[in-house]
C-alpha cells in the first residue's frame, strides 16, 4: 500500500470485526476541550471528550447540530489546538496538519477552483512525491470509484454540490491516509448514491486497512459504516456514550432495530424515554 | 470554450429568449455590429466636416486624420512616441508592482504594516496621479524619472490594496486543504494563495493600468520629455503647437487603439484564467456569447 501506511505497525493485525484491542491506539483524544474566541469571549464547543481509536477501527461521531463535531475533527486534523486535554496520533502529541490524516471537509468549497477535477485529485499525490503518471492513473481510478470518471476534465464550478463532495472524497481516499477524517461527506447526496458510496467506502477501507473517523447526522449511516459510535451531547459537548455497533447485523435484523432505537433515544434526550415515532434523521 | 456540454446548455437556455427577435441587428455577429457602428460614426464625422465647412485649424476630417496617421507611422514619429510612452508606462507599473508586492507582504505579515497600507492607500489613492507631477519635477528634474515616480505612485495603491484584499479573503477551507495535503508554507503561497487571490490581482493590475495610462498621457501633455524622444502626450501637444490638427487627432486615435488593445489583452487573460475557473463571472456587456 501507500507510503503513508508503511509506518503503521502490522505486527498486531486486528481482525476486521475483532473486539477492542489493548495496544497503543492510532488516535487518542484525552479530556479535550475546544472552542473559539469570539468578541463575547471564549465560546466552548467541546467540553470534555475522550476516546481512543485503534488501527483499522471505524469510529462514527454523531451528535446534534452545533455540538462541536466539525470542531473536534478539525482539532484531530491539526487545525485547532485544544484549550485543554491532549490529542495524539500514532504516538505523536498534537501533530500539525498532514496527509496522514486526509480530511473531507463539510464545506463545499474545498476544491482548487483553478485545477480540473482530475488535477484536484492528482496534484496532492504529486505534492506527496508520487510520479506524475502514477498520480494521474491513481486519480483516474479513484474518480471512477466515486462515479466521476466522465467529469475528470471539468473545472469544479461546473459540478453540482454533491459532485464536488465526491471529488473531495476521491482526493482524500487517493492519499491513502493512515486515518481518514470525513465530516458529513455524504450529506448532500441522494439516497442511492449515498448507499453506493457507503458500500464503496467500506470496501476501500477493507482493502486498505484504513482507519476511519466519520462525522454524520444519520444513525443508519453510523450503523452501516461504524465499528463504534461516539455519541456527543449538546455544546459544550461531552461523550454521552460510546456504543459498539460491530455486531448489529443487517438493517432488517432485530439487533439492528434495537440499536437504532437506542441511538435515537441517546441523541434525542440523553437516554430519557422518547416518542418512538419522533422524526429524527 | 470548456466542456462539450455547455454550448448546448447555453443554446437551450437562450433559445426561448431569442425567438421573438426574428431578423435584425442582434442576429449579426458582434464584430460586424461594431464595425458598422464605427463606420457610421466616421461617416457622420466626415459629413459634418464636409457640410459645415469647419475651420481646418480647429477640426480635422477623417480623411486628413487617416493621412496623418499613416504618415506618422511611415516616418516613425508615431511608433517612436508610442514606444516611449509604453516603455515608461511599463517601467512605472513595474516599479509600482514591486513596491506594492513589498507592501503587501508587510501588510499580510504584520498588523502595523496592514494599518500603514490602509492609511497610505486612503490618502494617496484618491489623489489624481498628475497632482504629484509638480513635486516630482521639483525632486527629479525635467526627465523620465519624474514620470516614473508619478506612474509608480499612481499604480502602487490599486495593486497593493487589491492583492492584500485577495490574500485576506482567500477561503480558509481551501488553505486548510492545502495544509492537509502537506504543502510547505512556500508552496501554500505559490500554489494556493496566489491562484486563489488571482481575481483580485488582475483587478488591481487593471486599475493600475487604467490609472497609469491616464496619468502618463496627462503628464506628457504637461511637459514633453526632451524633444525627439517625447511620448504620445508630447506628440499631441507638439502637433498642437504647430497647428497640425490632423496629427493631434492621429495621436488621439493611437491612444484609443492602444487602450482597446490593452483592454483586450486583459480580457483574454481573464477568460483564460479566472473566468474559465468560475472565479469571476463573464461581464454581461460587449457582444454576449459570440466572442
Ligand atoms: N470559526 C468559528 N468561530 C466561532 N465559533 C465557531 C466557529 N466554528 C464553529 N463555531 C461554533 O462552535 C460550535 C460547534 O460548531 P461545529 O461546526 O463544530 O458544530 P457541528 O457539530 O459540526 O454542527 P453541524 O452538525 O451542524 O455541522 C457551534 O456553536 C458554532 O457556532
Ligand atoms: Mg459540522
Amino acid at each position: 500500500m501507500a507510503s503513508t501506511l508503511d509506518n503503521v505497525s502490522r505486527t498486531r493485525e486486528q481482525p476486521a470485526n475483532g473486539s477492542r484491542s489493548t495496544g497503543e491506539p492510532l488516535l487518542s483524544v484525552e479530556h479535550v476541550r475546544l472552542g473559539y474566541w469570539t468578541p463575547a469571549g471564549f465560546n466552548l464547543a467541546v467540553g470534555d471528550v475522550s476516546f481512543e481509536v485503534q488501527r483499522r477501527e471505524r469510529i462514527i461521531v454523531i451528535g446534534p447540530s452545533g455540538c462541536g463535531k466539525s470542531t473536534l475533527l478539525k482539532a484531530i486534523a491539526g487545525f485547532i489546538s485544544p484549550a485543554g486535554g491532549e490529542i495524539s496520533v500514532a504516538g505523536r502529541t498534537a501533530p500539525p496538519p498532514g496527509p496522514d490524516r486526509a480530511v473531507v471537509f463539510q464545506e463545499f468549497d474545498q476544491l482548487f477552483a483553478w485545477r480540473t477535477v482530475l488535477d484536484n485529485v492528482a496534484y496532492p499525490l504529486r505534492v506527496n512525491r508520487r510520479r506524475r503518471a502514477d498520480a494521474t492513473a491513481s486519480a483516474r481510478q479513484f474518480l471512477e470509484l466515486t462515479g466521476l470518471g466522465h467529469a475528470a476534465d471539468r473545472y469544479p464550478h461546473q459540478l453540482s454540490g454533491g459532485m464536488k463532495q465526491r471529488v473531495a472524497i476521491a482526493r482524500a481516499l487517493a492519499l491513502e491516509p493512515a486515518i481518514l477524517l470525513m465530516d458529513e461527506p455524504f450529506g448532500s447526496l441522494d439516497a442511492l448514491t449515498r448507499a453506493r458510496l457507503q458500500g464503496e467506502l467500506n470496501a476501500i477501507l477493507d482493502r486498505t486497512h484504513t482507519t476511519l473517523l466519520f462525522v454524520t447526522h444519520s444513525i443508519d449511516e453510523a450503523l452501516v459504516l461504524g465499528d463504534r459510535v461516539v455519541v456527543l451531547g449538546n455544546a459544550p459537548s461531552t461523550v454521552q456514550e460510546l456504543v459498539d455497533v460491530r455486531d448489529v447485523g443487517a438493517p432488517d435484523s432485530a439487533a439492528y432495530a434495537d440499536m437504532r432505537r437506542r441511538l435515537r433515544r441517546l441523541l434525542a434526550n440523553k437516554g430519557e424515554e422518547v416518542d418512538e415515532n419522533a422524526v429524527f434523521v | 470554450m470548456q466542456s462539450s456540454s455547455s454550448p448546448a446548455a447555453a443554446t437551450a437556455l437562450s433559445e426561448p429568449l431569442r425567438r421573438p427577435r426574428v431578423v435584425g441587428w442582434g442576429r449579426l455577429p458582434a464584430w460586424l455590429r461594431f464595425t458598422l457602428l464605427l463606420a457610421a460614426l466616421v461617416g457622420l464625422w466626415q459629413a459634418y466636416v464636409s457640410l459645415k465647412d469647419v475651420n481646418p485649424l480647429l477640426f480635422a476630417s477623417p480623411r486628413a486624420v487617416a493621412e496623418a496617421f499613416v504618415d506618422g507611422w511611415r516616418d516613425g514619429t508615431i511608433p517612436r512616441a508610442t514606444w516611449t510612452t509604453v516603455k515608461v508606462l511599463a517601467l512605472g507599473i513595474g516599479i509600482g508592482a514591486l513596491v506594492a508586492a513589498v507592501l503587501t507582504v508587510f501588510a499580510t505579515l504584520t498588523k502595523i504594516g496592514d494599518d500603514l497600507l490602509v492609511l497610505l492607500t486612503s490618502i494617496l489613492n484618491p489623489l489624481p496621479g498628475v497632482a504629484v507631477l509638480p513635486l516630482a519635477l521639483l525632486w527629479f528634474g525635467l526627465n523620465t524619472n519624474a514620470l516614473l515616480f508619478v506612474i509608480a505612485n499612481a499604480t502602487i495603491w490599486p495593486i497593493a490594496i487589491n492583492v492584500t484584499t485577495g490574500f485576506r479573503t482567500v477561503n480558509p477551507t481551501i488553505v486548510a486543504v492545502g495544509r492537509n495535503i502537506g504543502l510547505s508554507s512556500r508552496r501554500l503561497v505559490t500554489d494556493v494563495l496566489a491562484p486563489a487571490a488571482l481575481p483580485h490581482t488582475i483587478s488591481g493590475l487593471k486599475a493600475a493600468w487604467a490609472f497609469g495610462w491616464r496619468t502618463i498621457i496627462a503628464a506628457e501633455l504637461v511637459f514633453g520629455v526632451s524633444g525627439a524622444d517625447g511620448g504620445l502626450g508630447f506628440y499631441i501637444n507638439n502637433a498642437k503647437l504647430y497647428l497640425r490638427i490632423p496629427q493631434v487627432f492621429a495621436g488621439l486615435v493611437t491612444i484609443a487603439i492602444l487602450g482597446v488593445l490593452f483592454e483586450t489583452v486583459f480580457g483574454v487573460l481573464e477568460r483564460r484564467t479566472v473566468v474559465r475557473w468560475g472565479m469571476k463571472t463573464v461581464p454581461a456587456t460587449s457582444g454576449g456569447g459570440e466572442g
